[in-house]
């Protein structure tokens, strides 16, 4: 039975895997079908976002993990037998959607940040190699063809309420092998650096903690938000993941981008390479980032940032 | 006392690779290195050994030139090294290269806990961890940072989701695969790579393994991103940074 299926564990990335799987299905008339969690929203939403069918999963005994729905999707998809198959790109949606392939025998094209379809059907997907380096093609022999979609990567479905479509729901699956003992939730920054107009990153060139405040009193004043590299929130846990930047973080897209004691590495670049300014700080003038940087000034960030500050702010008030 | 098996890529440094003429990658230049994530996932094998006795196998998959990487993995604190080496192992999908190291674990390595790294530094597919578990049959564990074997062969895992930790306990075996703020890779001194070189070393042909299925995955192309931008550079002069300002205004990015 052709159609395309996605699966997100939350609301908002499920839209966005309908924004493709709507693009996709209006292009070959199949259906597309909606796996989302029971949040007593009835499924509604997803209808009205594009799908035709939602298949609501049971909420999870407290010590049950996402994964325990796997062997019950594995076995709904190989009844089924779609075409395709959309994951959201959250950590437990890869790991989910790699453990499918695996059942499934297929291919999984992983953090797939652009696809089409050729004329002859063909699904392309795009995605990065070599840390960023490249641009990597691929397409799929097996079916369903499988991708995982990092979130943001495409805008929400957008709401029609004259569409219709069923609802089923999934039991509760068995308990499996892992069992969740506990849960901590992690502090969250408070600011959006996706949208930010201006971003002023920090790397490692940051001494301790406490330095991050030049940063912030840089980014208050263009009116921008404070990102980071990924040792830094990381391995030194001074800033929350999700003001990670780069690869295995978030693309941002300011028109601003300042980074003060980045290196430079390319799996940062990748997340800043839609950056319309690129500036960076570095006391190497050897430094990677010179190369992917429009303007940059070679020198110590801890005497260069307070001599910036007060030039722009005799530049602003001029 | 567990026997743990740390998965290992050999990879192109992806530092050393040249973007040729019309966004072609020039890979004519480049070095080999230990994938950045694994290193992680070895010392996670050595620190549980040190902890709890047991024994540590470092396995890879690739081609002849991966056998480079064996004496580096080995002096990481690792007792012994299985490499399936064959030409046609260098462009491997996640799925072939799950299918080759669940082989070769089954067959040949008994196995409490596999570790992998959370993804390699050449693809970063972030699946040969989950879908090794799923061919072994048994349980994965992804993007943990936190580790410790407790009683009775339970280990216990801090995997990070997206809204903070999730703490999850299950019985060995399982897969592992790791984040790389778990630990810090040691620098292995004079002596770690002399007492290398007399470790075991089990080579494994292509023809000694069942068949290599086909890949699921088809590479239609490759092309290097572009990201030169022309890298104006100022001095740390007051002048510098006047000059750098005015070329903001310039751009019309502060007002
Ligand atoms: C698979 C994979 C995925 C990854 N994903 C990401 C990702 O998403 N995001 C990310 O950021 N990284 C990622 N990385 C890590 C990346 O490769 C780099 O290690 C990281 O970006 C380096 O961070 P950094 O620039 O802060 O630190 P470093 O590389 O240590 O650089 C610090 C810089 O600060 C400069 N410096 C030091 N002191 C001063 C001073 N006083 N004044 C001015 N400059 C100073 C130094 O010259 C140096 O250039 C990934 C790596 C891998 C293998
Ligand atoms: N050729 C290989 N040989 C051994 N282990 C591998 C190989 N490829 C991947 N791995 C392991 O699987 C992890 C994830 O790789 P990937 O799915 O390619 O991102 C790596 O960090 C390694 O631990």
């Amino acid at each position: 039975m052709p159609g395309i299926w996605i699966f997100a564990e939350r609301k908002d990335l499920a839209l966005e895997l309908l924004t493709i799987a709507r693009g996709l299905a209006s292009q070959t008339g199949v259906k597309v079908t909606a796996i989302v969690s029971d949040q007593g929203d009835q499924g509604d939403i997803y209808i009205a976002g594009g799908a035709d069918e939602v298949v609501l999963l049971s909420p999870l005994a407290e010590d049950m993990s996402l994964d325990a729905w796997i062997p019950v999707i594995a076995a709904e998809t190989k009844g089924a037998d779609p075409d395709m198959f959309l994951v959201a790109a959250t950590a437990r949606g890869k790991d989910f959607a790699a453990r499918l392939a695996a059942r499934l025998d297929t291919g999984l094209c992983s953090n797939c940040i652009a696809l089409h379809r050729e004329e002859d059907g063909t699904i392309v997907m795009e995605r990065l190699a070599y840390g960023g380096t490249a641009v990597q093609q691929l397409s799929c022999s097996t079916r369903p063809v499988m991708a995982t979609i990092p979130p943001r990567t495409f805008s929400p479905a957008p709401a029609d309420h004259g569409r219709s479509g069923e609802i089923r729901k999934l039991p509760p699956p068995p308990p499996t092998p892992v069992r969740v003992v506990a849960r901590k939730t992690k502090e969250r920054s408070s600011q959006d650096i996706t949208e930010a107009k201006a971003v002023i990153c920090v790397g490692r060139g940051m001494e301790k903690q406490a330095d991050i405040d030049i940063a912030r009193q840089l980014a208050d004043l263009v009116g921008g938000a404070v990102g980071c590299t990924r040792p830094i929130s990381e391995e030194l846990h001074w800033l929350p993941d999700d003001l990670c930047i780069g690869l295995s973080g978030v693309q941002v897209k300011p028109d601003l981008y300042i980074g003060l004691g980045v290196s430079g590495q390319i799996q940062h670049v990748t997340g800043i390479r839609g950056a319309r300014v690129i500036c960076a700080v570095n006391k190497d003038e050897n430094a990677p980032i010179f190369q992917a940087a429009d303007l940059g000034i070679v020198g110590d960030l801890y005497d260069v940032t307070p001599k910036l500050i007060e030039e722009l702010l005799k530049a602003t008030s001029r | 006392m567990p026997n743990i098996v740390a998965c290992f890529k050999w990879v192109i440094d992806e530092a050393y690779i040249r973007k040729g003429a019309s966004g072609t990658l020039d890979f004519s230049a480049v070095d080999y290195k230990i994938s950045d994530y694994d290193r992680n996932a070895i010392e996670e094998a050595a620190r549980l050994k040190g902890l709890h006795g047991g024994s540590v196998t470092v396995l890879t998959v690739g081609a002849s030139e991966a056998a480079k990487g064996l004496k580096d993995a080995l002096s990481r604190g690792a007792d012994q090294a299985f490499f399936a080496g064959d030409p046609s192992f260098s462009q491997l999908e996640s799925s072939q290269t799950a299918a080759i190291l669940g082989e070769i674990i089954h067959s040949r390595i008994p196995y409490d806990l596999i570790i992998c790294g959370e993804g390699s530094s050449d693809q970063y597919a972030q699946q040969v961890g989950p879908r090794l578990a799923e061919n072994l049959r048994i349980p994965c564990i992804s993007y943990v940072q936190k580790l410790t074997i407790g009683e009775g062969g339970r280990i216990i895992a801090e995997r990070r989701v997206e809204e903070g930790i999730e703490v999850v306990e299950a019985s060995l075996p399982v897969v592992v695969t790791v984040l790389p703020e778990i630990n810090t890779p040691r620098i292995p001194g004079v002596k770690d790579t002399l007492m290398a070189s007399k470790k075991p070393v089990v080579t494994i042909k292509k023809e000694d393994l069942p068949a290599v299925g086909a890949a699921r995955l088809q590479t239609l192309g490759m092309t290097a991103t572009r990201m030169d931008r022309n890298g104006e550079i100022f001095a740390a002069t007051p002048e510098g940074i006047v000059r750098f300002v005015e070329a903001l205004q310039k751009k019309g990015v502060i007002s």
